[in-house]
């Protein structure tokens, strides 16, 4: 019985203990630099403002600036017609209808020095109740699309790419070094950034989006094909070969039925991360919903900025609900 | 005396490690004879089945399959006329029924059929006529084969090898993962549908029993060797004895 005790390892040793104290000790000086406690700082003091202990709050200052113009969402559109070509008041948009807003014209005195109201014009503006709902729908649809097409270019850069990329299907070890390599590189750069370098090659707009977000998910979808093949069953593989196929029919007829459903479950979660990518690119130039974002949010129009994010908010979640149906879907018997 | 329809002449192989699995083995397997090969775990048997299906290759010695030796440019001519039945059946277990046992046709037909999964018509009939053959008269081959059972799965495996229209079916340990009384009747299942299409069976098992029923001929092998090579009605104990110890 002793015996054995002697030859069980200790659950923890000295080495342990001090791996635990190292680490705290980086936690702490971590969390310093890092400004760790500002934010509990901040949060208790907000919570304190919360339950009126306190009536003055850092976070609540903060947001307080925004927080009233956010609300309600924006819906419908202004516009000037005096700015419309070709404006015609018989015959308007369905819904629309003008308005007369009053606007106070300014001049400074030249002998005073003071501003003096010199007119009282009346600006007529065409008002579509719903316009620019409309408008965020049109550009959501954008973001949606530039999501599907960067998925469809990730799927066709990704199956030659996993292909040489896994090791029992690379011809050699200098093209599996070298697909490897690219799969690595295309995910070692952000979309954020690498939209800034195809906003240069593609211009502004959808097409530099496509590009940033498709080379990005290419190099996940390669990767975690790769492993797939990889890690496939290999008896049939064997019961194939020794038929004497050829390398593609074996993957074409074992390694695919094998590894599809998990195929499925990452292409969909790639199509769900480029659908919020792609609303996020816009900020860079990269087209879609988040170049809408970034205007009005820099206009300081916070109740359009509210619309888009609910809007944002609703496609994320639809497509989450029919995303795990189409999984079920494709991956259940 | 029938034709030899394959030999095995002075077959060495030492894996990496230093593990020796054949030490010199000679065989002959008759036309429409069938053999069973009996030998404790490690005693070479996977190994010299898997060294004629070019799964593994040997260090010294050569395999003729009709006196051309199963090498280089005729090893894939040749191949076609052979056959494979295995332990853990090796199936698509995601794919149909009727796929796996086309499979036995993957590099006899054009590259779009492959890519696009379009088998020829000829070949469908046979497989369905096949999957009769093997016992499963009337299973829907759309089934997928991860829900059948071990026997069933076998069956299938049996229906993939025979599609070839083989003259020789190697078989790797094909009932050990199936329950007596099923393994029985896959042995029996080989054992008639070899003799009726005249094929040669070389199959490596790990029951005596089952030897004795099955085989016109049993190899015992021991360490790499071939200790004993016999009618399987002239097996006694004191054989056996030589090779489980």
């Amino acid at each position: 019985m002793k015996k054995l005790n002697n030859n069980l390892k200790p659950p923890f040793n000295l080495k342990t203990i001090f791996f635990i104290f190292l680490f705290f000790i980086v936690f702490v000086i971590s969390a310093q630099r890092v400004g760790i406690p500002d934010i509990v700082d901040r949060l208790y003091e907000a919570s304190l403002d919360l339950i009126g202990v306190k009536n003055t709050s850092k976070i609540n200052e903060g947001l307080s600036r925004i927080s009233k113009e956010m609300w309600p969402p924006v819906v419908e559109s202004k516009k000037d017609i005096n700015l419309i070509l070709n404006f015609d008041a018989t015959n308007l948009p369905l819904f629309s209808y003008v308005k007369v807003y009053k606007d106070k014209l300014y001049e400074i005195n030249p002998d005073t020095l003071l501003l003096e109201e010199i007119e009282e014009k009346e600006i007529e503006f065409l008002v579509e109740p719903f316009g620019y709902l409309k408008l965020v729908f049109i550009k959501i649809l954008e973001s949606i699309e530039i999501a599907f097409w960067a998925s469809f270019i990730s799927i066709v850069l990704s199956i030659p790419l996993a292909y040489y990329s896994a090791k029992n299907y690379s011809p050699n070890s200098l093209i599996y070094f070298i697909a490897r390599s690219i799969v690595s590189g295309l995910r070692a750069i952000p979309e954020l950034i690498s939209v800034l370098f195809m906003v240069l090659a593609f211009g502004f707009g959808p097409a530099a989006g496509i590009m940033a977000l498709g080379l990005h998910s290419a190099g996940f979808l390669g990767k975690f094909f790769a492993e797939d093949i990889e890690n496939a069953d290999t008896g049939p593989q064997d019961a194939l070969i020794a038929l004497g196929a050829s390398k593609w029919r074996i993957l074409k007829l074992t390694v695919l039925p094998q590894v599809m459903p998990q195929y499925v479950a990452y292409l969909l979660y790639i199509l769900d991360r480029n659908l919020r990518m792609a609303t996020v690119i816009g900020l860079v130039g990269g087209g879609g919903i988040g170049q809408e974002l970034k205007g009005r949010f820099d206009l300081f129009e916070y109740g359009h900025v509210t619309t888009i994010i609910i809007a944002i908010f609703l496609v994320v979640f639809i497509f989450d609900q029919l995303s795990a149906k189409l999984r079920s879907k494709l991956i259940g018997d | 005396m029938p034709n030899i329809l394959l030999s095995v002449k002075n077959a060495k192989k030492t894996y990496k490690g230093g593990v020796t699995a054949l030490a010199g083995v000679n065989l002959e397997i008759h036309n429409n004879e069938i053999i069973a090969i009996l030998g404790s775990s490690g005693a070479g048997k996977s190994t010299l089945i898997k060294s004629i299906l070019g799964l593994v290759k040997l260090d010294t010695g050569k395999i003729f399959f009709k006196n051309n030796a199963l090498l280089g440019k005729n090893f894939s001519s040749l191949r076609s006329s052979i056959s494979t039945i295995y332990q853990n059946f090796n199936l698509v277990s995601r794919s149909s029924v009727l796929s796996n046992i086309l499979h036995g046709k993957v590099s006899k037909v054009s590259s779009w059929r492959i890519l696009f999964s379009i088998w020829p018509k000829a070949d469908q009939y046979k497989a369905v006529s096949l999957l009769e053959e093997v016992g499963l008269k009337g299973m829907n081959y759309n089934k997928r084969v991860e829900n059948l059972s071990g026997g069933q799965q076998q069956r299938i495996g049996i229906a993939r090898a025979l599609i070839v229209s083989p003259e020789i079916i190697l078989a790797d340990e094909p009932v050990s993962s199936l329950d007596p009384e099923t393994a029985k009747e896959i042995l029996k299942l080989l054992k008639d549908t070899a003799k009726k299409n005249k094929i040669s069976i070389l199959c490596s098992l790990h029951q005596v029993e089952f030897a004795k029923l099955f085989a016109d001929r049993v190899v015992g092998m021991s360490n790499g060797k071939i200790i004993f090579d016999k009618s399987s009605k002239k097996l006694f104990k004191s054989d056996l004895n030589k090779i489980y110890k």
